[in-house]
């Protein structure tokens, strides 16, 4: 096999870690990721440097050093890139495909691919804000309602990402119409409290959060604050949303 | 408690299915992300009624889910957190959360000192609540990664 060219392992190397910085895996994957590739593409030393907003790489390859540099912007969550990466990078490492092969895996993980259509999404949301309502235990007729509120307000939330709103916004918009849904509807139920608090629970940036954390507990301080951060600022949107709409129910 | 309360807890899988179907996992993971939200759900809610407080058993809940998402991640060539996250979100303390914000606006527009500090009280209970759930979900699931030593990087770089 002909010695490979440093710039394009360096290149893969970052093209992975990207997708995979921007698919919601925490600060380490990314890194570990960055690395395994360019030491299985038989890099002789790899220095990473992974911040909120941008990776960097340095690899020496035959006896050359390559730096390479990406901006990576958050993005939300796709968990079949992870999954998709974990299979390639398997395959990479146990020599089962090549550097081209790879390459062309995750070129093709890069383009955006939902398994489940919109309007399946808006009813398990759905489903899922009923089922906290019932773990809360809320009477038959909360649990509906909460179910219809959450399908509502994920229906905003999709219609806000596609105009392409910031995130603040989006989640507010959307903890404003589920509250308003239920608001609404609650003289039907005796538990009004636990479908006001179980319908905008699909809102809570589960991911950033535990991440975070995740990140704090694996000495990525910095990252980690930015990730809470983020994580706190969409909790005040969705309670700013909510005292609108409280506001105006009662 | 009744035998037939325990059933709310069949629920988890609903709740965590909707957030891995927004999450786009994988079809073929769904069913272990469901089965994980449950048995996460009553290990915690299990621990709550052996008396033992809602922090420790997040925590223990968290670790069997961890153990058990990375179990079957090394078994499947997963990667562990689509199935963990998936998990735990039922058990992030989003109410915690947005009450706290709740009660610093209430605050704000409380004129009367002293009802304010009640509203910071009840503020900072919840945030303490909430941040302490948190950090027991994640050191939960990413306990398998935290206890193994060394870089999990297959040749020496």
């Amino acid at each position: 096999m002909p010695p490979k060219e440093p710039h394009s392992v360096v290149e893969v190397a970052l093209k992975a870690a990207l997708l995979v910085h921007q698919s919601g895996g925490d600060t380490t994957r990314t890194e570990t990721t960055m690395r395994r590739v360019a030491v299985a593409l038989e890099a002789e030393r790899v220095d990473t440097m992974v911040s909120s907003l941008s990776l960097t790489l340095n690899a020496k390859l035959n006896g050359a050093f390559v730096t390479g540099m990406r901006r990576a912007p958050h993005m939300g969550v796709n968990f079949r890139v992870l999954t998709g990466m974990e299979r390639a990078l398997h395959s990479l490492e146990d020599g089962r495909i090549g550097m081209e092969k790879f390459e062309e895996l995750i070129d093709r993980l890069a383009i955006p691919r939902h398994y489940y259509p919109p309007w399946l999404i808006v009813i398990c949301v759905g489903i899922a804000c009923g089922g906290f309502a019932a773990m809360f235990m809320g009477d038959r007729i909360a649990i509906a309602i909460t179910m219809l509120a959450g399908m509502a307000g994920m229906a905003t939330r999709l219609l806000l990402v596609k105009w392409q709103f910031k995130p603040f916004i989006m989640v507010a918009g959307a903890a404003f119409v589920a509250t308003m849904v239920t608001g609404l509807l609650k003289s039907f139920t005796e538990t009004p409290e636990i479908a006001i608090a179980a319908c905008v629970l699909f809102l809570i940036p589960g991911v950033p959060l535990i991440n975070g954390a995740s990140d704090l507990l694996n000495n990525n301080y910095l990252n980690a604050m930015v990730r809470l951060a983020m994580g706190t600022i969409l909790i005040i949107g969705l309670s700013l949303g909510m005292s609108i709409a409280l506001r105006i129910v009662n | 408690m009744n035998w037939y309360l325990w059933l709310v807890q069949l629920w988890a899988a609903p709740a965590a299915l909707g957030f891995a179907i927004l999450f786009n996992s994988p079809p073929s993971t769904l069913w272990r992300s469901a089965l994980l939200a449950v048995l996460g759900h009553l290990i915690r809610d299990a621990c709550v009624h052996f008396g033992i407080d809602i922090v420790m058993s997040t925590l223990l809940a968290a670790i069997s889910i961890g153990f058990c998402a990375q179990f079957w991640a090394t078994q499947q060539r997963q990667a562990a957190p689509v199935l963990s996250i998936c998990a735990a979100i039922p058990m992030v303390p989003g109410v915690p959360m947005f009450k706290t914000i709740q009660s610093l606006i209430d605050m704000a527009r409380e004129p009367s000192s002293q009802l304010a500090a009640a509203y910071l009280a009840d503020a900072g209970a919840n945030a303490a609540r909430a941040i302490m759930i948190l950090f027991a979900l994640a050191l939960g699931i990413s306990a398998p990664w935290l206890l193994k030593p060394g870089m999990k990087v297959k040749k020496k770089t």
